[in-house]
């Protein structure tokens, strides 16, 4: 009777819930919405091992940038070098306007729109690490930007947005 | 320091790359695949602003040739058309001239200069006494007790091209190795051979002018060292060199 019936099982059915697992899985922690900020690691002595690494890419053109970024993602990959995070940045536009006074005065607008991307890389052994840079920097393509530098607060907060009112609440209570 | 002196004598040089400007030429098959990917999303592709805008300002033309129907429509806005403005951008490329990627040093085939080979990379190679020959070599500098090999060689660099380059050694470990034993004649019980450890750097800027060069120096590709360097030098340095 069970299998004729439509598949919703009422609660007076013997059959009702019968699908239902979840309530023999563990309990998980509820999840958190703030993110975790710091996780630093230089270690000094014979083995050096740099710290946190952003590889930076910046261009005017979009497919450049993200192929070249996900090339390098895979690269590290294969080089089993462990990769952080694999994020982009706001893109920033810039108008550019021409004023041309010969003449007539005109006004020619362009607009241009840079992007970057950044592959953050851990654990980088210092032997290893001038031939990756000899690698990436010989794969360039035209037009891309390449900056390497460590992993500071500063980068990271640049990536949050600011919040005013918080801003203006502390500022009145201190 | 009384140790038992090592019987090698250990050399320090130094490989500086000039890097690529610009691209190399796409093969055959990438420069297929290129216009075949470059048809398929023209195909895929929508209209953009201005596309739209000139099919728009035809329509309009073309209405005004057939009928008077411009009164309404616009008086303000078609000052400079879509067209116009294409026929602009278009002069204003004409006049664009892009560098010439094959330079003069290329068609003269001069290897002294910078300017020659912009896509591959290119190598300094150096005349250089060693024993009784005069040898083309990656500049090397013997060792002084006391120095890290990467000071050495810088040092070698600096001999050559003067103090004030701008170049970038690419970390402290040396890149490769070459050890090679003295001939018969020279050989002592403190001087069986000799070690050359190789160590790359990047030339920042192009502008040499201020290097003094003191002995005969080249600019070499990769494929070009076979031309120079001997056979068991050359197997050691191309381990080391990526193209």
């Amino acid at each position: 009777d069970a299998l004729l019936a439509p598949h919703r099982s009422y609660r007076s059915r013997p059959t009702h819930g019968i699908g239902k697992f979840k309530y023999l899985l563990p309990k998980e922690p509820p999840k958190r919405r703030k993110e975790r900020v710091q996780m630093k690691e230089i270690s000094a002595g014979t083995e050096y091992q740099y710290g946190d690494i952003n590889i930076q890419m910046t261009s005017y053109d979009l497919c450049l940038v993200e192929h070249f970024a996900q090339y390098v993602h895979r690269l590290c990959n294969r080089l089993s070098i462990r990769v952080n995070e694999s994020y982009a940045m706001p893109t920033k536009t810039n108008e550019v306007l021409f004023l041309e006074e010969r003449g007539s005065k005109m006004q020619l607008d362009a607009v241009l729109t840079t992007h970057q991307r950044v592959v953050q890389i851990r654990g980088l052994s210092s032997t290893f690490a001038p031939i990756l840079l000899e690698i990436i920097q010989s794969n360039q393509p035209e037009g891309v930007h390449l900056l390497m530098k460590q992993h500071t607060e500063a980068d990271f907060k640049s990536r949050l947005k600011s919040r005013p009112e918080l801003e203006e609440l502390l500022a009145e209570m201190s | 320091s009384a140790a038992a002196r090592r019987p090698w004598k250990l050399f320090g040089a130094m490989c500086l790359l000039r890097l690529p400007r610009i691209t190399q030429p796409l093969e055959k098959e990438e420069e297929e695949v290129a216009a075949l990917m470059e048809q398929i999303e023209l195909e895929k592709s929508l209209y953009s602003d201005h596309e739209m805008r000139k099919l728009e300002e035809e329509e309009q033309l073309k209405r005004k040739m057939e009928s008077l129907y411009d009164e309404d429509e616009a008086h303000g806005k078609t000052v400079i058309m879509a067209q116009d403005l294409e026929e602009k951008w278009e002069q204003k490329f004409l006049q664009f001239k892009a560098a010439p990627r094959i330079t003069d040093a290329d068609k003269s085939n001069d290897r002294t200069s910078l300017n020659r080979k912009l896509d591959s990379n290119l190598m300094l190679l150096v005349k250089q006494k060693i024993g009784n020959q005069e040898l083309w070599l990656l500049p090397q500098v013997e060792w002084q007790p006391g120095e890290t090999l990467r000071s050495t060689a810088e040092r070698a660099m600096a001999t050559f091209l003067g103090d004030h380059i701008q170049a970038k050694v690419l970390g402290n470990a040396p890149y490769g190795i070459y050890k090679y034993k003295f001939p018969r004649a020279i050989r002592t019980e403190n001087n069986v051979g000799a070690k050359v450890f190789f160590f790359k750097a990047f030339l920042q800027s192009s502008d040499l002018s201020q290097a003094e060069l003191k002995a005969d120096h080249l600019w070499v590709t990769k494929k070009e060292l076979g031309d120079y360097l001997k056979s068991e030098y050359l197997k050691k340095v191309n381990r080391f060199l990526l193209d």
